[in-house]
């Protein structure tokens, strides 16, 4: 009867003990593949109440994030806007003349628009600074903003084979929330490749402030021109 | 089935278990690497250090940066950290 009892007691922690092994592989193999699909959480934790993740996972167009920058249409800018070359010529910015100087790194141009030290608008042009490509710009841009100043970011649309005026380009369209102050931006991020040098384009404006501003984001952004 | 040979599963499922759970931990760092820019490496190191890193590209950290980001501003395209 005891060795019977044993035996029972034996052969129930041993299926349990199986189930839980089954159980954890499972659980491993799907958390892994997570963080390879597009738009998911993938490490850590930002403590965010926002619905971010700390590093967005999506790391290349696809064709529902491709909706996001379905406006893009490459133009001329409206007559009335200003343009600033960037130092040693390789891309024309324009903006419209509500837009004033900001300050920025040495070798870029910078142009926004800001409300009570808020800023509203923001244009930026840098030169090509680190491992940017047009086929890796998505999974770039996103990961370099938490590695950077975001707290979170998440990739809302990405598209390549952009015909820029002067060249192709990769753009995203994301948001993120900053380390300092917690200000949550929505951004439009291209990188274009110019005959004789490559670029970025930031236009972004608070998330909550995109159906004001997004409009000019994206005109500025059609008329961004490399060479 | 003898009290033996029940053991004996026992100590496999134990083993399965204990495989299962340290796989699923070995695994979990390789997978940040993939949503990381490839320059990630670098970000262990300060965010001064990480600037003077860059090869060729604009001054930074007292050498003419500037950044608005550094102060929750939106972020500009600088590529380095």
């Amino acid at each position: 009867m005891r060795i019977q009892r044993h035996r029972a007691l034996i052969a129930g922690a041993a299926t349990v003990i199986a189930a839980g092994a089954i159980a954890a592989s499972v659980a491993f193999a799907s958390g892994s593949g997570a963080t390879g699909s597009p738009g998911s959480a993938a490490t850590g934790s930002s403590g965010s109440a926002a619905a971010h993740s700390r590093v967005a996972a999506a790391a290349g167009s696809r064709p529902a994030g491709r909706a996001a920058l379905n406006w893009f249409r490459a133009g001329p800018a409206p007559a009335d806007w200003h343009q600033v070359t960037l130092p040693g010529g390789g891309a024309v910015l324009s903006y419209p003349p509500s837009l004033s100087p900001m300050t920025g790194d040495k070798g870029t141009v910078s142009e926004g628009f800001t409300r009570s030290g808020r800023v509203l608008v923001y244009l930026n042009v840098t030169p090509r600074q680190g491992d940017e490509t047009l086929s890796g710009w998505a999974h770039f841009r996103v990961g370099h903003l938490t590695d950077d100043d975001a707290s979170s970011a998440r990739l809302d649309g990405a598209a390549g084979g952009l015909r820029f005026r002067g060249g192709p380009g990769s753009c995203v369209v994301d948001d993120y929330v900053t380390r300092v102050h917690a200000n949550h931006y929505r951004e439009i991020a291209c990188f274009v490749r110019g005959a004789h040098a490559s670029s970025v384009v930031v236009a972004a404006t608070p998330a909550a402030d995109w159906a004001r501003y997004g409009s000019l984001l994206e005109r500025a952004v059609d008329s961004y021109a490399v060479r | 089935m003898t009290s033996r040979r029940l053991i004996a599963i026992l100590f496999g499922a134990v083993i399965a278990l204990v495989t299962a759970c340290g796989g699923g931990s070995s695994s979990a760092p390789a997978s940040h690497p993939s949503s990381s820019p490839p320059h990630s490496s670098s970000s262990a190191s300060t965010g001064a250090a990480a600037k003077q890193k860059s090869s060729g590209g604009i001054p930074q950290n007292g050498g003419g940066d500037h950044d608005s980001d550094n102060n929750g501003g939106p972020s500009d395209g600088d590529g380095n950290i």
